[in-house]
């Protein structure tokens, strides 16, 4: 009897701690933003490809699209980083560029010993990236100032710098260390590519299994119950903003490797479209919820229609116009699935007319 | 007034599913002109459903609904509104940022299509209302710095500028103390005079014998029983809401007389709350802290807790001298805090209950060096309190949002027991939580002590207090006025201590 006992409680302390393996490793199978996204970029491909198949298939264009999206891809892993605690980070961009003129500079000045020292460059280079965080995390966490505001500003004085210290200019140059990675392959795959792939494993890691990544999304989910729950919010804005910094920084590097030239207003439109993207890939603006699978995937997604695009000789323009269209069908998707919820019904079966109409 | 008029509202044979799940079996009710109709019942039988559907929020599988004589196969929120059905859920629906007067005019206004606000208006219909009424109401003040009584009120305005003939209030009673409930009561007496029909949504069976002519019971979707008021007693209706009977007697243990102290608090002082209060608690005790709201109780708790720090005084825990001038120094001296609105403060409703239960403990579980969580000992932890505190969910990913008042607690004080807390700190620890949920809660609470933890309770049920406590301190404007202890502490003395 008792032994029955035993091994029925031994049973169900088995299930649940499937269970919550289960919810912790696979989280990414049964999240719709990394499915969905999954739809998109097949479609997205499946249909460039057939329209241009001899260019779009080309090896060219594919390492081209590896080579290009890592760098969006990065910024967006840290603007997810920083809506999932329900707050924005303006600066990232104005962070990145930072980054690649510290290193550029620096690359110029030393003259032939520029390559020997290229690491040290680089190091430096994140310590500026860090720095510019770490203000942001300050004025968010300590001074509580709103992150949109607060990023805004420093997004000011990044780009107020970067264009002070270049004259405007656009700088040539960057340690081969770089400049070598950002023409490198392995197996065919741009190196480029997997340091986005690593970028992205890592920040998995920080949010999933980490105490800061759990604080992180609980802050996001609830600042008050966070709070009440003795999590203290200045540490992990803190950290995220500090993170976010470093992951501008990052992307510095990779504008450089990937092109070796470092000026002011690279990437101007970038700081828009991250936040597209990490809303695309599911991230949810008012915090709490996101995941880096999903936001690669968008980031890809992004990139794959651009370069297609591109392919097809259409304008950036109409491109521009496809980036809002994504948006807004992602968008009124998210919207039919949570009334479909709320009614209570299965997403498969649509009650009727009751259903809101998908505006065309 | 008579028996023999006819119902302002019928619903007759409601049926409801959710996903497969019956949320209502055919439940049927009937409203009179000028009555209190209470419709009863533990958290997830149903009653919210009904009144949902009432409303037009949800649309029922199949049943009838008649609102004054006229059948409405489609109701929708818009639609009951204009049969003269309001609702006033427990969090009341209103704008924190606007005034008394402006919320209980505005969203006539709104619906008048006016496409301008005007004060000129505003201010006499609400005066008008507030005046007939008989109530004291500021309606200048901001409607978030008022109290919860009177945020109520202001809420019951505002549907009476609707002209509604059917109120339904969920819940009305639980974040009031004694005397607003009775003033609450009085407003009720005044509706019904002006033949609105009112429907009580409550498990607070001994106020709501007070006011209700009728009594509907639901148990699990289905229709219990419909009766007058007179005919039931509390403990009647707690055994047609459960189908068991409720223990609700005085259960506590005796403390060795050794135990050594836990928690000892010299002349806490805060300005304008509270001064001088001093008390121990000691290992293995449950002590209440009870008085009237306002009275400082929760003020007390949120000081020893970091959310409201001390002017000064000295706060000793297990022997050393702490300083709580934050939540995190509070939670590093080992004190835990059930929070007393846990909807907000307590609890993470759209993540997992897993992911709730460890929020507070995160730290305890990096492995070195490493710093990775150690995902193994979590699950330990949560699987053992998921089954320790009987969480009823289908299992520990299931979001907290879906779970009743009852579950939703006991997720929060396992994200505190999750921290091994020396003191474990509870603020109205049964608030909007079923009556066979509670007796339970309470045996949690009484295990807990009997493990060595210092329980507090700060709390306005004294029924409760009564079950479990070993002493009662009862505070009054901000101060101890008396120290209940043993068979001293009992229902009528701490009523009669806290009001004087």
């Amino acid at each position: 009897m008792t032994a029955q006992k035993e091994q029925g409680s031994l049973r169900r302390v088995n299930a649940s701690v499937d269970e919550v393996a289960r919810s912790l490793v696979g989280r990414f199978q049964t999240n719709r933003g990394v499915r969905r996204m999954l739809v998109l970029v097949v479609v997205a491909f499946a249909l460039f490809a057939a329209l241009r198949p001899g260019v779009y298939l080309s090896t060219l264009n594919l390492q081209n699209i590896a080579v290009a999206a890592p760098e969006i891809g990065v910024l967006a892993i840290a603007q997810m980083l920083a809506m999932l605690t329900g707050g924005i980070d303006l600066s990232i961009v104005a962070v990145a560029n930072l980054t690649a003129i510290t290193i550029s500079t620096l690359y110029t000045a030393a003259g032939s010993r520029g390559d020997a020292l290229g690491p040290v460059f680089i190091l430096i280079g994140l310590v500026v990236a860090l720095v510019g965080g770490l203000v942001n995390g300050l004025l968010v966490s300590r001074v509580g100032i709103t992150p949109i505001l607060a990023t805004l500003a420093t997004m000011q004085i990044f780009n107020g710098l970067a264009v002070v210290w270049t004259g405007g200019r656009t700088l040539y140059g960057a340690p081969r260390v770089l400049t070598g990675v950002g023409n490198a392959t392995v197996g065919g795959i741009p190196v480029l590519f997997i340091a986005l792939l690593l970028v992205a494993a890592g920040i998995g890691i920080l949010i999933n299994r980490t105490a800061l990544g759990h604080k992180i999304q609980l802050q996001g989910a609830n600042p008050t119950a966070a709070a009440y729950s003795g999590i203290s919010s200045r540490r992990t804005l803190l950290g995220t903003y500090v993170m976010t910094g470093l992951l501008g920084g990052i992307a510095g590097m990779l504008f450089i490797a990937r092109n070796p030239t470092a000026s002011a207003d690279y990437g101007a439109s970038y700081t828009l479209l991250v936040i597209v993207i990490a809303v695309l890939g599911g991230t949810n603006p008012n915090g709490g919820f996101a995941t880096v699978t999903g936001v690669v995937l968008a980031a890809l997604t992004l990139q794959i229609v651009s370069s297609g695009f591109n392919a097809m000789r259409w304008s950036p323009y109409q491109y521009a116009v496809a980036q809002g269209l994504i948006l807004i069908v992602v968008m009124v998707s998210d919207q039919v699935h949570l009334r479909r919820r709320r009614r209570g019904t299965p997403p498969a079966l649509p009650v009727g007319p009751a259903t809101p109409p998908t505006p065309v | 007034m008579s028996e023999s008029e006819a119902p302002v509202l019928e619903v007759s044979d409601i049926v409801k599913t959710f996903g497969g799940v019956r949320a209502l079996a055919g439940v049927s009710l009937s409203l009179k002109p000028g009555t209190v109709h209470c419709l009863a019942g533990e958290n997830g039988c149903g009653k919210s459903t009904l009144i949902k559907i009432i409303s037009g929020v949800e649309r029922p599988d199949s049943g009838r609904i008649v609102v004054a004589g006229t059948e409405h196969d489609r109701m929708t929120p818009s639609g009951a509104m204009d049969a003269g059905i309001q609702v006033i859920y427990q969090d009341f629906s209103l704008f924190g940022n606007l005034t008394a007067a402006e919320n209980i005019v505005l969203t006539g206004e709104v619906a008048a299509h006016r496409a301008l606000y005007s004060r000129r208006r505003a201010r006499p219909a609400a005066e008008r209302i507030v005046r007939e009424l008989g109530i004291k109401l500021d309606l200048e003040e901001d409607v978030e710095r008022l109290s919860v009584a009177d945020k109520q009120l202001t809420a019951i305005c505002r549907a009476l500028v609707h002209d509604a003939r059917i109120l339904i209030m969920d819940e009305p009673t639980t974040a009031l103390t004694r005397t607003e409930v009775q003033r609450l009561f009085a407003v009720v007496r005044q509706l019904t005079e002006r033949g609105v029909a009112l429907l009580f949504v409550s498990h607070k069976l001994d106020e709501v014998l007070q006011v209700a002519q009728t009594v509907t019971i639901l148990r699990n979707g289905s229709h219990v029983l419909t009766a007058p008021a007179a005919e039931l007693d509390g403990a009647s209706i707690g055994r047609y809401m459960t189908g068991h009977d409720i223990d609700e007697s005085r259960q506590v243990v005796r403390l060795p007389a050794d135990a050594s102290a836990v928690l000892e608090v010299r002349d806490l002082t805060l300005p304008g709350a509270y001064r001088d209060v001093s008390f121990t608690l000691h290992r293995g005790e449950i002590l209440g802290l009870t008085g009237l709201l306002g009275s400082g109780r929760s003020e007390i708790a949120e000081s020893l807790f970091g959310v409201l720090p001390a002017r000064s005084g000295t706060i000793t825990v297990d022997g050393q001298d702490c300083t709580i001038r934050s939540i995190d120094d509070a939670v590093a001296a080992g004190i835990g805090y059930v929070p007393e609105d846990r909807l907000t403060q307590g609890l993470f409703m759209d993540a997992s209950i897993a992911d709730n239960i460890i929020a507070s403990s995160l730290d305890a579980y990096r492995r070195r060096p490493s710093r990775l969580l150690d995902r193994r000992r979590i699950a330990e932890t949560i699987t053992s309190l998921f089954g320790r505190l009987r969480i009823k969910a289908p299992n520990v990913s299931s979001p907290v949002r879906s779970l009743s008042g009852g579950n939703a607690q006991r997720v929060v004080l396992a994200k505190w027991l999750a921290t091994k807390p020396k003191v474990l700190i509870l603020n109205g620890p049964t608030v909007g939580v079923d009556v066979g949920s509670k007796s339970e809660i309470l045996q949690i609470l009484r295990q807990e002590a009997a493990d060595g933890r210092g329980v507090l309770i700060v709390s306005d049920d004294v029924p409760e207090l009564v079950a479990v406590c070993h002493r009662v301190l009862v505070i009054r404007q901000g101060q101890v006025v008396q120290e209940l202890e043993g068979d001293g502490v009992d229902l009528e003395t701490i009523q009669r201590t806290m009001a004087a």
